[in-house]
């Protein structure tokens, strides 16, 4: 009786998708980094509520968690080189459309919508502290911003990193959708390698391990996080 | 004491809005100055507005009408000149002692040049050896020393404490105002405290001002002579206890029903 799956051709496609594992993880990185930016910016303008940025801050946040993230990635690969082109012959921008690499839309894609979750999430993080820590901050001679940066920041990341870490497994899995534009990743890749001895069952299982992995480093690697800036609530009280 | 005025608060009205959509007069016509050195106390029941009105000093909230002057210039934002101590809770909780008390050095770029006034200001307000503890490790009224240490390290030249002994018990309390005194008698920085508690500002003040509420107004400013150090069990003291307190029954309270047999 033949086995089910073929262990074999499992164990020896293991390389070459592990090859592209750091496109998966450049991905995630890029687009985890701006959208922090995006998130952090769009969260401060709808709580300081400040006039026209915040109502297009809400739409943005609106729209990007109302629409598809698949939707999303072809808006941003088709609509973007159509915009650039227009700017192109009427603006006389000059930018070669075609050289653009596809990751690129994919990084867009990504941190806009990654970005509006966050801002929720960082919203909700900056309103959990005490208002008297930002009164007390501004009455010692801290400027907005440095109260923002050294009083509340850290505060707010103590109470935003579980649900951040959630948004870092939520981005690592959705990557797999960079294919759609054909940016080979560890989908792209498995795809690829299927195709080729029409094997497909035995390559997704190892993609889905591997996914599996990754994503347990990162669970792992937050709930350490989470203990370190909670460190100073450590030790005895008198 | 020189009688040299610091703050003047000047025809000061502030209203706001309650979680019922009420609106509420904090302050009505606040008219107030408060001398430069001097230990002043505003007294009076919950919803009185003192602590607005101490807000409003510390540039915290605004108001909106009149205006508050420190030596002649109008607050607008707070700022270390007018250091605040807040009722509790109000230090950095994932900073150590030490480092709350030196935040407001490092904010305005002078820590270098003043860095041993940290350890100066730990061992003045008793904390030896509790420099590196969190806040969450050392007791209420510590932390309420902590967060005038704080304060006081940038060289107020007032020093507005709202209701910082509130929540702490009694011998607590009664240390803390020692030291308080102390702090105050050394620098002669001027103190204006929030309180409700009777024997705590005349035990602290130069003067008292007595607040009622609905709408927020200040109805009586007394003047405290007794000598320093003060005796809680004084005569003198308890008179002026009891004096405070009628005062208070009088101006807070609906007349007495009169009962005819």
């Amino acid at each position: 009786m033949k086995p089910i799956f073929d262990i074999q051709f499992m164990i020896s496609i293991v390389p070459e998708i592990l090859k592209v594992v750091p496109v998966t993880l450049n991905i995630t990185i890029v687009s985890m980094f701006f959208a922090i930016i995006v998130g952090l910016i769009s969260a401060l303008v709808r709580i300081y509520k400040i006039p026209v940025a915040c109502q297009i801050a809400s739409t943005y946040l609106s729209f990007m968690r109302g629409t598809p993230l698949l939707v999303q990635i072809y808006l941003a690969y088709y609509g973007i080189p159509k915009i650039l082109d227009y700017a192109h012959t009427y603006y006389g921008w000059n930018i070669d459309v075609n050289g653009i690499p596809a990751i690129v839309f994919i990084y867009f894609a990504f941190t806009l919508n990654v970005g509006a979750y966050l801002s929720e999430t960082i919203r909700a993080a900056i309103q959990a502290i005490d208002k008297g820590q930002m009164e007390a901050a501004l009455s010692i001679g801290m400027t907005t911003w440095q109260g923002l940066r050294r009083i509340i920041f850290p505060q707010a990341l103590a109470v935003a990193l579980p649900s951040f870490g959630n948004t870092v497994i939520s981005l690592i899995k959705d990557t797999s959708l960079a294919f759609m534009i054909s940016v080979v990743e560890m989908m792209g890749q498995a795809k690829i390698l299927g195709a080729r001895g029409l094997q497909f069952f035995e390559v997704y299982i190892v993609v889905a391990l591997i996914y599996w992995i990754i994503c347990i480093i990162v669970e792992r690697t937050v709930i350490r996080l989470e203990k370190r800036v909670k460190q100073f609530e450590r030790g005895r009280s008198i | 004491m020189s009688q040299e005025n610091l703050l003047e608060i000047v025809s000061v009205d502030r209203t706001y809005v309650d979680t019922d959509d009420n609106t509420v007069e904090a302050l009505r016509d606040i008219n107030l100055t408060v001398r430069k050195g001097e230990f002043l106390t505003i007294i009076g029941p919950s919803g009185c507005g003192k602590t607005t009105l101490l807000r409003l000093i510390a540039g915290l909230d605004r108001p909106e009408a009149g205006e508050i002057l420190l030596a002649g210039e109008k607050i607008t934002a707070p700022d270390p000149q007018r250091g605040y101590v807040f009722q509790q809770g109000s230090l950095f909780p994932w900073l150590t002692v030490e480092k709350n008390i030196a935040a407001g050095l490092k904010a305005r770029g002078v820590y270098q040049e003043n860095k041993a006034d940290v350890a100066q200001f730990i061992e003045l307000i008793g904390l030896h050896g509790f420099a590196k503890s969190y806040p969450h490790q050392i007791s209420g009224g510590m932390a309420q020393r902590v967060a005038i240490a704080r304060t006081l390290i940038n060289r107020p030249v007032a020093l507005l404490l709202d209701e910082p002994m509130g929540a702490l018990d009694t011998f607590s309390r009664a240390d803390l105002q020692d030291k308080l005194l102390e702090l105050w008698e050394n620098d002669g920085t001027t103190m204006v405290l929030v309180t409700h508690d009777v024997d705590e500002a005349i035990y602290l003040s130069d003067r008292i001002v007595i607040m009622t509420p609905r709408p927020g107004k200040i109805s009586e400013i007394l003047d405290v002579h007794l000598p320093r150090p003060r005796q809680r069990g004084d005569a003198e003291f308890m008179a002026l206890r009891k004096n405070l307190l009628e005062k208070f029954h009088l101006a807070s309270s609906m007349p007495q029903p009169e009962y005819a047999i």
